[in-house]
């Protein structure tokens, strides 16, 4: 099998992002890129993850620096709103650029 | 999880999460049956009072709608910030639906003024125009396919109930029963949407995690 680290042509793909690269992790990306902000409920509906799965999901993104999360309170329950930071904006549009690259050139 | 990544697409499902409760839908159905229950009271009350009327029931069911929100549907919806995109194409839709209306009131001012009273059936295709082209403006820029249908509903209740009235089948030039069906589908629709939102997002499970439940 074709290494990517070695082969050139396959050298775009050693360029994606593997913290954006994973299905969950990209539609939560995808469902930030495109609002301002949005809470853990929000989150969990649109992209059908249960409640620990996104909670694993997000720490890994933060860890990363991708997004933001900011903990508040609304009366006397907590909340946290999410958000994508400068970084993971930048990260997710480099990931559908090498994405598109690589899928560009491939052979049909 | 298997779904198609498109950033249109998400940005439109993420719109729709938040606005897509019905509660819209009964709002716009209680504001058109003041147009079939107004008439009756016309008569007694005068064509200003028998609108002004409606006005402490609006606000109920606004409040109404404001509580339901903040109680039934946020908890189980969450809540979400709408991105700039979003955000621009909301105020191109207010902007258009103003321009829409001040038009609309300017053509009635100089209509009234040039010719005194309209005559009520080129009034009511008017009033039917004018509510249909608001629909539909509504129904592109927000994403709402059904608006359509409510412009279309809503736009035929005029003419509709006018020539009920002049071949002698309804009083009250027929808008009882022509706003009265259109209000009548809007509220159904939107308690049909809105029971169907509560009973397939179920509150969040507290305890796992504790956090946000």
């Amino acid at each position: 099998m074709a290494n990517p680290q070695t082969d050139p042509e396959l050298h775009p793909l050693a360029d994606i992002d593997q913290i954006v690269h994973a299905p969950a992790r990209l539609m939560v990306l995808t469902y930030l890129y495109v609002v301002e902000s949005a809470d853990y409920v929000f989150l969990m509906r649109l992209t059908g993850l249960t409640w620990g799965n996104l909670s694993t999901h997000l720490r890994k993104l933060e860890e990363a620096g991708y997004i933001a999360i900011k903990k508040e309170f609304k009366g006397k329950k907590p909340h946290s709103v999410i958000s994508l930071t400068r970084q993971g904006r930048t990260a997710f549009r480099n990931y559908k650029k090498s994405l598109q690259q690589v899928l560009d050139d491939l052979p049909d | 999880m298997a779904q198609q990544i498109s950033l249109k697409e998400a940005e439109r499902r993420a719109f729709r999460a938040t606005y897509n409760d019905g509660l819209w839908d009964i709002l716009l159905g209680c504001v058109f049956l003041m147009f079939a229950i107004g008439p009756f009271l016309s008569p007694n009350l005068g064509d200003f009072w028998s609108s002004v009327v409606f006005l402490p029931f609006w606000g109920l069911v606004f409040l109404g709608i404001w509580l339901v929100r903040k109680y039934v549907v946020r908890p189980r919806v969450g809540a979400v910030k709408l991105g700039p995109a979003r955000k621009a194409r909301l105020m191109r839709f207010r902007v258009v639906m103003l321009s829409v209306n001040v038009i609309a009131l300017l053509l009635g001012a100089v209509a009234a003024m040039r010719f005194g009273r309209i005559p009520g059936r080129m009034t009511t295709i008017i009033f039917g125009l004018i509510l249909l082209i608001g629909f539909s403006i509504a129904a592109y820029f927000l994403d709402f396919s059904r608006l359509y249908l409510y412009g279309l509903l809503a736009g035929l209740s005029p003419p509709m109930g006018e020539w009920l009235y002049v071949s002698g089948f309804a009083s009250h030039h027929g808008f009882p029963i022509t706003f009265g069906t259109t209000a009548g589908i809007m509220i159904l629709a939107g308690l049909t949407i809105f029971v169907r939102l509560v009973r397939k997002n179920p509150l969040p499970i507290e305890g796992i995690p504790s956090e946000e439940a």
